[in-house]
């Protein structure tokens, strides 16, 4: 019998989501700080206090609708979708998400994701199309997408540019009409 | 209708004013606006203020011309701020000259010309409806790549449509003529 390695296992039930309190910081700054978990989003890992404040502050609010992850009431990462701005695409969002690096692979972003598929739905009727953007090379996050049951439609090629170097992000989708 | 077109022919230029008689031919034509935004143009006033308005200002908008006459439109909207590697291409021609690769022409010109002048262009995307297979064969003639189908992704005229994505990147290589 092969040996297992000894890791923390998260009970699901004990996930929920809540808007971030600046009293969050601490808790914050754990995933922000992180290189690993930096390496694939738009910023640079976080190296004071003050931006994790300005997170919680100012760009946590500027979402359609945006929550910490949490673990026991502790934020452990965070979860968005972001309004599309042209005019003729505001019946789709886009989902982003985050996860401290101690807490991946252990199911926990699919199920949170299948979660707020359900929320986006309902909470924003309007929305036809919840799509997500990743990283050719980021497997996991395109793991997280599929399990959850997003569906892969393509690769765009050199879609964004990433701390100056242009990226060919994978485009996942699932429809109001999927679920 | 058969046609002699000497594709030698097609140009590309910045719309004028005095388009506009041959711009309304087009542009007030529902068979040839039904896959654009651009809503069809129902009087010379209307033609005339579109083209001063919106052709002649546009980032990147030029005429498809035959023997310089007006027969349909390319068009390049370049995103702004850090999405700027990226710009989306679109055209359409006078209902009586498809058929005969003057769109395919049209594109095949217009993106050489579109990477020198946007210098932080790294991307050149078009989308057509799964239906538009005439748009499609365009743009697999002028060298871009099909990548997919997205599904429900945006709004033309009150409907809601899938996209079929394609690309044309500044490194990609362009096709022979034929």
């Amino acid at each position: 019998m092969m040996e297992r390695d000894r890791e923390e296992s998260v009970d699901l039930a004990q996930i929920s989501f809540r808007t971030l309190e600046l009293s969050d910081v601490d808790d914050v700054l754990v995933w922000t700080s992180d290189e690993k978990v930096a390496k694939f989003c738009s910023w640079e890992p976080h190296s004071s206090k003050d931006q994790g404040i300005d997170f919680i502050q100012n760009k946590a609010s500027e979402f359609l609708w945006g929550k910490a992850i949490c673990l026991n009431d502790r934020p452990i990462g965070f979860i968005s979708m972001t309004s599309a701005t042209d005019k003729s695409r505001e019946k789709s969002a886009e989902l982003g998400y985050v996860l401290g690096s101690k807490y991946w692979s252990k199911g926990i972003m699919s199920h949170v994701v299948k979660q707020v598929m359900k929320v986006a739905f309902s909470e924003f009727p309007h929305l036809d199309r919840l799509e997500a953007l990743v990283d050719v090379e980021n497997v996991g996050s395109q793991k997280v997408l599929e399990k959850a049951g997003f569906q892969r439609e393509g690769v765009l090629r050199k879609y964004l540019v990433r701390r100056g170097k242009s990226r060919d992000m994978v485009i996942f989708s699932v429809l109001s009409t999927d679920l | 209708m058969s046609l002699n077109l000497d594709l030698s022919k097609v140009s590309l230029r910045p719309f004028k004013l005095t388009d506009v008689d041959d711009f309304l031919l087009w542009a007030g034509d529902d068979r040839v606006t039904q896959n654009l935004r651009w809503k069809t143009c129902g009087s010379m006033e209307e033609a005339l203020a579109f083209i001063r308005d919106v052709c002649i200002p546009h980032p990147w908008r030029r005429s498809i011309c035959l023997h310089d006459r007006s027969i349909g439109f390319v068009s390049v909207y370049p995103w702004s701020g850090d999405d700027r590697c990226k710009a989306d291409i679109g055209y359409a021609v006078a209902a009586d000259y498809w058929g005969h690769g003057v769109a395919t022409k049209a594109v095949k010109m217009a993106v050489p010309q579109v990477f020198k002048d946007l210098p932080h262009l790294m991307r050149l995307q078009a989308f057509t409806s799964p239906e538009n297979k005439a748009s499609q064969r365009v743009l697999e003639k002028a060298g871009f790549l099909k990548e997919g189908v997205l599904r429900k992704y945006t709004y033309i005229k009150g409907n809601i449509k899938d996209s079929v994505v394609f690309s044309f990147l500044s490194t990609d290589e362009f096709p022979h003529d034929d």
